[in-house]
């Protein structure tokens, strides 16, 4: 029973006050192939070449410098990737729509690479503030512009990724929430029908917001060398 | 990922590695065995000294190997196992289970026990998204995903089937070899024979040449000496003649002379 529109995304199954919900987020370990096998399966081979894709993808994006840092990024992906997608099946929480979930992602991630670059590569950082091309009128701008820009990245990381999922599943559940009280099946079927297109929308926002951060988070890893 | 098995295959037992660029997750297998789908393939960690003799000691009866299925379990409606139906057979036969999956579920929506709300519809349309998906694309995905698959074990028979039919190359190329090197011996043979037959050449060639160097001596010799001879001869008969004629006096010049005519008159009658 929904007490509002927003208790769908409360984590609600609890033990002794510990909140179980937030177990889905180690959902996906389960999807993982496992190789015991040298010759691949199915599923091994398909995922297998999605993250040999993401880390091509991703060396092109870093420095020589950083190249082994590709595994992270493409474990960062497949874990809000599996994170966002089975929040779309039923009974499973979305754990990625919480700005908890996806603050502890991007802020020590943001936090680490401000701390490495600003005390290694000082001059490079600064020098990062002001973009190529700038008219040197417009340089003292510039500067502001970047350093907010710079300062406001976890948050834009976290919020878009929270703020995408949970606009998703909140639809779902509008739609979801007439299906009970529908007198005529015409409408019903209407309504199924709609919910298979919203369904095949938020399938393809959840791969693609999974893809943005960890582009997002390589981009700024290759920014600071 | 497959060709990386290949490739971090560092066995004790010595196989021969294949390095290629995938190398993002580490994973430690060894081929120990031909790649065929029901043959288990075992997994050696690099760092074991004793690794085949762990393999040699298995308790194969108690804890037999895992051997790899070919095909996916049996199901019944896309997920429900066979092994349950045929479980259910001997007590409710064949419609035993179809009839405990209707009753139950019409019991727990009819008691509200499982409430059809929003989660339900989304189910539904997932559902329906999923049933269509796997028929409509399953085939063609599994196909594509088979043929790369068996491109991979391809490779793998490839790279053995090629080291074979090198190996056996260089067994050839090594007999010829061999043969090649007895032909050496007779080159040698050859050779020296040739070298033989020079020295005899050389040797005849000086022995002429001495023969002749000493017979132009003696023949030098014998001139010099033929020369003496003649000219001791010549002065001799000078000599001896200078001294004839001057011991010739004029009374025995005439007495000769008177001799010679009277002679010839003499003869002169009988010519």
């Amino acid at each position: 029973m929904m007490a509002n529109l927003f208790s769908i995304f409360e984590p609600s199954s609890s033990i002794f006050n510990f909140s179980l919900n937030w177990i889905s987020t180690l959902l996906g370990l389960m999807f993982i192939p496992y190789l015991y096998w040298a010759s691949p399966s199915r599923w091994s081979l398909c995922w297998s070449e999605i993250i040999f894709t993401l880390h091509k993808e991703f060396k092109a994006l870093l420095t020589p410098y950083s190249l082994g840092s590709t595994l992270f990024f493409v474990g960062l992906f497949s874990m809000i990737l599996y994170n966002n997608f089975l929040g779309l099946l039923p009974y499973v929480f979305t754990s990625s729509s919480h700005m908890a979930m996806t603050l502890a992602l991007s802020l020590p991630l943001w936090v680490t690479l401000m701390l490495s670059g600003w005390i290694n590569h000082t001059q490079h950082m600064f020098a990062h503030l002001v973009p190529q091309g700038t008219p040197s009128i417009l340089m003292p701008f510039m500067v502001l512009i970047e350093t907010i820009s710079n300062i406001i990245r976890p948050g834009t990381l976290a919020v878009r990724l929270a703020a995408n999922m949970i606009a998703g599943h909140l639809l779902l559940t509008l739609l979801g929430n007439t299906g009970p009280s529908m007198s005529s099946s015409i409408i019903l079927s209407m309504l199924i029908f709609s919910q298979i297109l919203l369904l095949t929308l938020e399938s393809a926002v959840a791969i693609i917001q999974s893809y943005v951060f960890a582009v997002l988070s390589t981009l700024y890893t290759g920014e600071i060398n | 990922m497959f060709r990386l098995s290949k490739a971090l295959a560092v066995s004790s037992v010595g196989i021969k590695k294949v390095v290629t660029e995938r190398t993002i997750l580490s994973l430690n297998v060894c081929l120990c065995a031909t790649v065929q789908e029901v043959r288990p393939l075992v997994l050696v960690r690099p760092t074991s000294t004793s690794a085949v003799q762990r393999a040699e000691q298995r308790d194969e009866a108690n804890f037999p190997r895992p051997v790899r299925p070919v095909e996916p379990g049996k199901v019944r409606l896309g997920f429900v196992p066979e092994e349950w139906f045929q479980f259910l057979y001997p007590k409710t036969g064949v419609t035993g289970p179809y009839v405990l999956g209707l009753g139950l579920t019409t019991f727990l929506c009819s008691k509200e026990i499982y409430v059809m709300e929003h989660e339900y519809y989304t189910g539904i349309s997932i559902l329906l998204m999923v049933v269509y998906a796997v028929k409509k694309f399953g085939p063609v995905i599994g196909q594509t995903l088979d043929k790369k698959i068996e491109d991979i074990e391809q490779s793998w028979r490839d790279y053995r089937e090629g080291s074979i039919i090198q190996v056996k190359e260089s067994m050839e190329k090594e007999k010829e070899a061999q043969l090649s090197a007895k032909g050496q011996d007779m080159l040698f043979d050859a050779k020296r024979e040739n070298v033989a037959l020079q020295l005899e050449a050389a040797y005849r060639e000086r022995l002429a040449r001495v023969h002749s160097e000493v017979k132009k001596r003696l023949d030098y010799q014998l001139e010099v000496a033929n020369v003496k001879t003649r000219l001791q001869q010549k002065h001799m008969v000078d000599w001896i003649v200078k001294n004839v004629k001057g011991s010739i006096t004029p009374a025995q010049e005439a007495a000769t002379l008177k001799q010679c005519m009277a002679d010839l008159k003499a003869l002169a009658p009988k010519a």
